[in-house]
């Protein structure tokens, strides 16, 4: 018994090695979806060794240098230097630090309660649940979500912590929508009306049989969520309601060099690159798992 | 006749939608003895899967009732006891929608064992086992498969597991083989018919395939339009079909040998639309495609007929007691 | 100089296909013919290539994955295979007309049954003289194509959607573009397994009546041995992308001699009700591994050492009756 319980696990996690294998060629195929996750993968190794890596670390923090000031990039500064003489470079490096930090804790604060109402609502389509859920939702969806964004923010005081609720609240009501709408037809299978039939409780029912069933989907909004969140956070910190200055966020760094165009180009054209190439991996990499999760028929 | 194990009484389900009442299944009635094989044969729209589902509770009827060993069990699963979700159980016909893809097989056949509090640790591995052994599927291989990997036929026979897993004494069986091949149907067919022998097991087994029914069924229930149409002991069934409705379905079924050919109907060819279950045309409803139609059959809907012990007939044509039989 | 009375001619056809786990190979030299007003049937299981087989005939298999390893198909000594994209062209407006079996796959949702039916006919029919149909010739001839299917009423069907009829409608609908051009070649996928069995009986009839009208040719696929038997004079069975026997088809019903063709015909449930054998053990090979030999020897009840060395040719079996089976090498010259 023991031994055949220990082939089974083998067996079993073979399988799963052979679907992994099986999900990275199919993301392979797609080239822009590799180099997307290469991007990704770098930007992230980056932020994490910015102390060690970037040039100048020191001028991610309060630093002045009137003598170095709105230098043109050079080899000394990769992409120049900003008007109190900060090295652009280093500031990009540690602020893909907070880009990640924000896509990170936003999504993981508004995804959970996302997918649980929806899937309440889903199952529960037809009942006054369903209606007072998806009513709700409704209402935050109406509302365009960097408007509802810019006004909770400015509400409170602006800072990293506040900014991160503030997008994590406008963003549950889309996870809640797309599982919403999963759940609402998953919940007509065969296996679920089996369950049912079986005298499963509710809670085996909506988190053992029908949320399995939701991950691909969301894990591929997620990805591309990753990009938006980002957009959204600098575009907060552009108007000044994210990170204060002298923390080097991307957006209040785009905002602070937007001052000096077209002269010192460099200080809004870098960081900005730098919102787009990150933005851009995700997109790519979101693509690349749609087509992992996409149903095969051969 | 022994006690029944299952009654229908008047069943009726309707189900109202925008552009009408959908009249799914319109006063049936039958019973079944323990160890019956009833075949409720249809097709699309005759409300035999409707039936089904009413008896394993999906939907409760719309008025008639449902007697399981004489109680009452008219209502949909939420309100059902659990006991009799255990002794009641059912087999969907697509394998591929009613076993859940995320979930491994051993995890699909602990669900009825936990519910249940049947078993759980390592005595669960055992049952779980024992029940793919039953099901003719070496567990070793099996357990840890997700049903995305295994074939159509390997699918419904752990969907068999899972129904048996809470020992029942009765099973739905709703066209378990219709998306199979014929070779792997021989497989479940076989494995069916075997544990129901075993296990005692009544079956109450809906397809729209009459062969099939001939070799596997102790009943059959004809369904157009969710009235029932002729109810007979399948020899009698075959031999002696009554019904116009009976003989075109029979004529129209394709076969493979003259022997077979020879016992199909030779008056019934096929004609005319299955017309919608929104708009069911008066008096008996299949008098819009009857080839032998009376003048009553558009006005008055016939009665049922016993015309000879346990043979049951809905048709003008058999009028009943007065001008017959007994 | 190829037969007058060959029309279609597979010859030796192998087709692969290409995934992550490696090469598919799932057609393995598949031959058959189908003579000029002949009616073909190709019976095989899920999955044993009669569809790849189809969409090879059509040349509409996705390349890649898909991969034509070898052989030929002839379509009046032709190579379909190796045409040109006109001449291909040519080829499916003109001689080649299909069946399938999900007909709101092939019929367009948002054009009216007419207006498909009207450019069908627009663009695969001509005069005898050889010049474009009239505006008022097409309508006619389209309305006949309808009326000849047995459906009632076809100026209201000219004007509804796919979606306003039911299923046996849809199906006459694809038959009435199927016959409505002077194609000589109808391949009919499955057209009629998504019916009710009293739909089926009144397609199959009407469809039988109409190609014996217009001395067209059929391919017709299926796995229901029922339906070759009604309409079709000579069948191939097919199993893991071989034809494994062929033969007249209601003396190859009534005997088969190849031991998966056996097997198959005592799983078929009778009429005459003598209960359901045991099916065949184990179940279609993986392609990607296909036995070697024989792909059906590791299921065969007759299996002999040979069986997995090499794949069998057609032996004689009967009067125009082959079976690729090493049981029946003796009774071949």
């Amino acid at each position: 018994m023991q031994d055949t319980t220990k082939a089974n696990l083998l067996a079993a996690w073979r399988q799963r090695k052979r679907n992994l294998a099986h999900g990275w060629y199919k993301f392979s195929r797609n080239p822009l979806s590799v180099i997307g996750l290469a991007v990704l993968v770098l930007i992230v190794l980056v932020a994490i060794f910015a102390p060690y890596i970037a040039p100048y670390p020191g001028h991610a923090k309060a630093y002045t240098n009137f003598r170095e000031a709105s230098q043109a990039p050079s080899a000394k500064h990769f992409f120049g230097t900003d008007r109190i003489g900060r090295d652009i470079f280093s500031r990009i490096l540690f602020g893909y630090r907070f880009s990640l930090l924000i896509g990170v804790v936003v999504l993981s604060l508004g995804v959970a309660p996302g997918v649980v109402l929806g899937l309440i609502a889903g199952y529960r389509r037809g009942t006054w649940v369903e209606v007072v859920i998806m009513r709700v939702t409704d209402v935050f969806l109406a509302v365009p979500s960097l408007v509802l964004a810019l006004a909770i923010t400015a509400m409170l005081t602006p800072n990293l912590i506040n900014q991160m609720m503030a997008i994590a609240l406008v963003w549950w009501p889309w996870y809640s929508r797309l599982v919403f709408s999963l759940a609402s037809s998953l919940r007509n299978e065969y296996f679920v009306k089996e369950a049912e039939l079986t005298g499963a409780s509710q809670r085996h029912i909506l988190f053992r049989e029908i949320l399995p069933n939701c991950f691909a989907p969301i894990m591929t909004k997620m990805t591309l969520d990753m990009g938006l969140v980002i957009l959204v956070e600098s575009t907060l910190s552009f108007v000044g309601l994210g990170v204060q200055p002298p923390k080097p966020a991307l957006g209040t760094m785009v905002a602070e060099g937007a001052k000096r165009l077209p002269a010192e180009w460099w200080s809004t054209i870098f960081p900005a690159l730098a919102i787009v190439i990150v933005i851009l991996a995700f997109n790519l990499i979101g693509d690349g798992l749609r087509d992992v999760f996409a149903v095969e028929d051969v | 006749m022994t006690e029944p194990i299952l009654e229908a009484r008047g069943l009726t389900k309707f189900f109202p939608t925008k552009r009408g009442t959908v009249r799914a299944v319109d006063d049936i009635g039958f019973r079944m003895s323990p160890g019956d094989t009833l075949g409720l044969v249809g097709e699309s729209g005759s409300g035999k899967t409707t039936t089904a589902q009413c008896v394993v509770g999906i939907y409760a009827p719309t008025t008639g009732d449902i007697l399981f060993h004489g109680r009452s069990i008219g209502a949909t699963a939420a309100k059902r006891s659990k006991e009799l979700k255990r002794e009641i159980r059912i087999v969907f016909q697509d394998p591929g929608s009613s076993l859940n893809p995320k979930r491994t097989i051993k995890q699909i056949l602990a669900t009825p064992l936990a519910v249940h509090h049947l078993a759980s640790g390592r005595e669960q591995l055992a049952r779980i086992s024992a029940l793919l052994e039953r099901v003719e599927l070496p567990p070793a291989e099996y357990l840890y498969k997700h049903p995305q990997s295994i074939g159509g036929g390997e699918k419904q026979m752990v969907a068999i597991a899972r129904a048996l897993a809470t020992d029942p004494s009765f099973v739905v069986l709703d066209e378990p083989t219709s998306a199979l091949d014929v070779s792997v149907q021989a497989k479940i067919i076989n494995l069916l018919l075997g544990l129901q022998k075993e296990m005692g097991l009544t079956y109450l087994f809906i397809t729209h395939d009459m062969s099939l029914m001939r070799n596997v069924a102790s009943r059959v229930a004809i369904m157009y339009l969710g009235k029932l149409s002729e109810i007979a002991d399948t020899a009698e069934f075959f031999q002696r079909p009554l019904h116009p409705y009976t003989k075109m379905l029979l004529s129209s079924i394709p076969v493979v040998s003259d022997e077979e050919e020879s016992l199909k109907p030779a008056k019934g060819i096929s004609r005319g639309e299955i017309p919608s279950p929104v708009n069911i045309p008066p008096g008996c409803s299949f008098h819009s495609r009857c080839p032998s139609r009376l003048d009553v059959c558009d006005k008055i809907d016939p009665a049922t007929v016993e015309v000879a012990p346990g043979h049951v007939v809905r048709c003008h044509l058999y009028p009943g007691p007065q001008e017959g039989s007994s | 100089m190829p037969n007058s009375s060959l029309l279609l001619e597979i010859r030796n056809l192998h087709v692969g296909f290409r995934i992550f786990e490696g090469h598919l190979r799932v057609l393995a030299g598949v031959a058959l013919v189908v003579n000029e007003g002949e009616r073909v049937g190709l019976v095989g299981e899920t999955g044993c290539g009669k569809t790849t087989t189809v969409k090879s005939v059509l040349r509409v298999l996705p390349i890649p994955p898909a991969r034509v390893a070898g052989g030929e198909i002839l379509y009046r000594g032709r190579d379909v295979l190796r045409m040109h994209r006109h001449a291909l062209h040519v080829l499916r407006r003109q001689e080649l007309t299909a069946i399938f079996q999900d007909p709101l796959q092939s019929l367009n949702p948002v054009f009216t049954v007419g207006s498909q039916l009207r450019d069908i006919v627009r663009d695969s029919m001509r005069t005898p003289e050889g010049r474009a149909l009239s505006r008022r010739e097409i309508e006619a001839r389209c309305i006949q194509a309808l009326e000849e299917t047995g459906m009632p009423d076809p100026d209201r069907i000219m004007s509804n959607y796919p979606i306003q009829l039911s299923g046996g409608m849809r199906q006459r609908v694809c038959i009435a573009e199927a016959l409505s051009t002077t194609a000589r070649l109808l391949l009919a996928d499955e057209p009629t397994t998504n019916l009710d069995v009293t739909i089926q009986d009144q397609i199959l009839r009407k469809l039988d009546r109409l190609v014996d009208q217009k001395g067209s040719s059929v391919l017709m696929i299926t796995h229901s041995m029922g339906v070759v038997r009604d309409l079709t004079q000579r069948i191939y069975i097919m199993y893991a992308g071989s034809i494994v026997e062929t033969g007249p088809t209601r003396q190859l019903l009534a005997s088969p001699k190849h031991p998966y063709t056996q097997g198959l015909m005592a799983s078929v449930p009778r009429l005459t009700g003598r209960g359901v054998s045991e099916g065949i053990p184990g179940r279609i090979p993986n392609y990607l591994e296909p036995p070697p030999g024989c792909r059906f020897h590791p299921r065969c009840p007759h299996r002999m050492p040979e069986c997995s060395v090499e794949a069998p040719p057609m032996f004689d079996v009967g009067a125009d009756q082959r079976a690729a089976c090493y049981l029946y090498r003796r009774s071949s010259s």
